[in-house]
């Protein structure tokens, strides 16, 4: 069975999500529901610190879609310090375009 | 190297994905993947068993599904072949999102298609066919 952590933290304008293990269709009702927590808040930036995501699904990358959808174009949507097989997913289907990239939060 | 076979059954529920990823990753290890070739073939085979699971047993109301996972690691392949019992479901009936839909700012994009697209662009060939009433998902990776 795949597992996955997820804490949130809201400081100032930004959710700060970290996220770690597999995200899969199995766990990714939980990133879902963390999502859903923030949204109210409207923070300006959600930040993702996936450094310690193993594996990340379409099931992962859909709760992504959904959570900038819902914030809106002017909110910012940063990756801290995903891994390799994550950033290629992340062009292969395009969302690379829309997050931005970062080693530590804050900068 | 010989050819070699190997199989499992997994029961058709997510909870099986997790399962699945390790069987496939000791496969890998086996043909000598390296990790991204690792990674990019459990993403694939993840992608359809989820839909098997979702799609082809459970909204279908069937019970106690399978998917069967045979391994085929040759001189120069690894094949991964997922067969099940489910309503037939063609991967490639789907409609993926083309180039100008990929270059869409989020909020304007759809949030379907994604999976059957890493599913075929995360190995080097994916096939479907629907034989004696199974599915037949069939992935392949080049050693």
């Amino acid at each position: 069975m795949s597992t996955l952590s997820v804490k949130t933290d809201i400081s100032n304008n930004a959710a700060i999500i970290t996220l770690e293990g597999n995200l899969d269709s199995s766990t990714a009702p939980q990133f879902h529901e963390a999502v859903q927590k923030v949204i109210p808040q409207n923070p300006q930036e959600l930040v993702l610190d996936v450094e310690k995501l193993d594996f990340m699904a379409s099931a992962g990358l859909r709760v992504i879609i959904f959570a900038k959808q819902k914030l809106g174009s002017t909110a910012k949507l940063i990756l801290v310090k995903p891994q390799d097989q994550l950033i290629e997913t992340l062009k292969m289907t395009g969302l690379l375009f829309s997050v931005t990239l970062v080693d530590h939060y804050p900068e | 190297m010989e050819a070699s076979t190997k199989s499992q059954k997994f029961s058709a529920n997510l909870d099986s994905l997790g399962h699945i990823r390790e069987f496939i990753t000791d496969s890998a290890k086996l043909a000598g993947l390296d990790k991204s070739k690792t990674y990019k073939l459990c993403l694939a085979v993840d992608e359809i068993a989820t839909n098997i699971i979702n799609y082809g047993y459970l909204r279908s109301g069937i019970e106690n599904g399978i998917i069967d996972i045979t391994i085929q690691i040759t001189k120069d392949q690894l094949i991964a072949i997922l067969e099940d019992t489910a309503t037939p479901f063609n991967p490639f009936d789907r409609k993926m999102p083309n180039e100008e839909e990929l270059k869409k700012p989020l909020e304007e994009r759809q949030i379907g298609g994604l999976g059957i697209m890493l599913a075929k662009e995360n190995v080097d060939e994916f096939n479907y066919l629907f034989q004696n009433g199974k599915n037949l998902n069939i992935f392949s990776i080049n050693l």
